[in-house]
């Protein structure tokens, strides 16, 4: 039983808000468009990490969280963020076995996912315009992917979160 | 680690319900104001966190200003503060007379607003909209749907408040509209955004409407949300085409959207709050002015 009992918990909290942190961080504008989606890529992390803990209701009450720092629709991210993250909590075990690249290209396919669910709902309830520069941060996740999961995965082992 | 609380509620369960409150929230997206009020009132301590790197910069920036920068800019600031005091001179007298005509005609006194400086916070924001977000929320007073200006004109309105951050609509946006008139012959129109920071249409103006390039247009104070009389933007462009049922206008906006830093928050005047909120009121004023008129001639 000992096992279940949740150990770190407040490194995940920290991750978290350190991700919301990057998230609503100014930017210059040429890379604005390429910022990636930080808060979404811990969230991924934490729930292929510990999916019987951090999984489609922690990625909800996030998604609600993001919406309302960003000031947008309510329940457009805590949607795709859910959707998202019940890929993750679903294919957790192929996931971790992956190598790290294989990992990478699904994690930029999933952030792929959330931005075309905000634009369509986006686009269902207002006038909004398709623009490439939508796919943007999918390639900057891609790239960020393996040091972000390095840098959890230490987290993790250091303060054995479970 | 086979956790037993994981069968507990199945995955699927789990997103079905993560589904059917996000299309809640999605639905009850207006209705839901004061809980995003009191929850965004939680999380703005992170926008102030986010705003430090901007705010660092600015502050080395005014720090490591050279004295002969310094110099350069209060020479330059002391002219326009002559200018400006010049007009304002001239200004006053003309109120003066304003209001004693206004008194003549039994027409509501314009008083002078209650205004707070405002800084734009360097905050990330929703990118289907153009926001931004201001230090002063609920606490200096702010509310839904104040006006906000900066030294030039228009800037927008307040659409989100919390206890200390507010956010603004930029009248560039898609969803933003403004009534105005035009200076020149006080046709009324409406401006509406484009989504581009530097471009503002109007949409249905007949083709036989005296609007000519250089227009300025100035807020109506129709639909009671904008204070009458700011400016918002010149017209840059009007295309009379045959094939089309109407002109294609096009206005640029006279505020610097793409960098603006300090704004005004605007609290309308006592007389022009009581007129959005109820007409009893003024007509009041109205029946009781003949009277007080009477009394004195008697």
């Amino acid at each position: 039983m000992s096992m279940h009992i949740a150990n770190g918990r407040w490194v995940v909290w920290l991750s978290l808000l350190g991700a919301m942190l990057l998230q609503i961080m100014p930017l210059p504008d040429i890379v604005e468009a390429w910022r990636p989606d930080w808060l979404l890529l811990v969230i991924i992390y934490w729930a292929m990490a510990l999916p019987h803990r951090y999984n489609i209701l922690s990625a909800f009450a996030l998604g609600v969280m993001l919406d309302i720092l960003l000031g947008a629709h309510l329940g457009i991210r805590a949607l795709s963020m859910s959707l998202v993250v019940y890929v993750v909590v679903l294919h957790f075990q192929r996931l971790r076995n992956f190598p790290i690249w294989q990992q990478a290209l699904m994690i930029s396919s999933l952030v792929c996912l959330h931005h075309l669910v905000v634009f369509w709902v986006q686009f269902v309830l207002s006038t909004v315009t398709f623009d490439e520069s939508l796919f943007l941060p999918a390639i900057s996740s891609l790239i960020i992917w393996p040091w972000v999961f390095w840098m959890l995965r230490r987290l993790r082992r250091l303060y054995k979160v479970r | 680690m086979k956790p037993i609380f994981a069968r507990g509620i199945s995955n699927q369960f789990r997103l079905t319900l993560a589904i059917i409150l996000s299309v809640i929230l999605i639905v009850a997206n207006g209705r839901l104001d004061p809980v995003r009020q009191s929850i965004s009132s939680v999380l703005s301590p992170l926008q102030y966190v986010a705003n430090v790197p901007g705010a660092l910069l600015d502050w080395s920036a005014e720090h490591l200003a050279t004295r002969d920068m310094l110099a350069k800019q209060n020479k330059a600031l002391l002219r326009q503060q002559l200018l400006m005091s010049e007009r304002l001179q001239r200004f006053e007298h003309l109120r003066q007379e304003n209001d004693r005509l206004r008194g003549l005609l039994g027409s509501p006194v314009h008083m002078d607003s209650k205004k707070v400086v405002a800084e734009v916070m360097e905050v990330a924001s929703d990118p289907y909209h153009q926001y931004v977000v201001l230090n002063q929320g609920a606490r200096t007073g702010v509310f839904v749907g104040q006006p906000v200006v900066d030294a030039q004109g228009v800037v927008g309105q307040v659409v989100q408040i919390s206890e200390l951050t507010s956010r603004v609509l930029l009248i560039s946006d898609v969803t933003h509209g403004i009534p105005v008139r035009i200076t020149r012959n006080d046709v009324r129109l409406v401006v509406n955004g484009t989504g581009v920071l530097d471009e503002l249409e109007l949409k249905f103006v007949s083709k036989s409407t005296d609007i000519r390039v250089g227009d300025l247009l100035v807020s109506s104070g129709l639909g009671n949300r904008f204070p009458e009389g700011y400016p918002v933007a010149r017209v840059m462009k009007v295309i009379k085409d045959n094939g089309q049922s109407y002109a294609t206008v096009t206005a640029q906006p006279l505020a610097a959207l793409d960098r603006i830093r300090y704004l005004l928050l605007i609290w309308p005047d006592e007389l022009e709050h009581r007129q959005d909120h109820n007409d009893i009121p003024v007509a009041e004023s109205n029946d009781v002015k003949p009277e007080a008129k009477q009394e004195v001639s008697e």
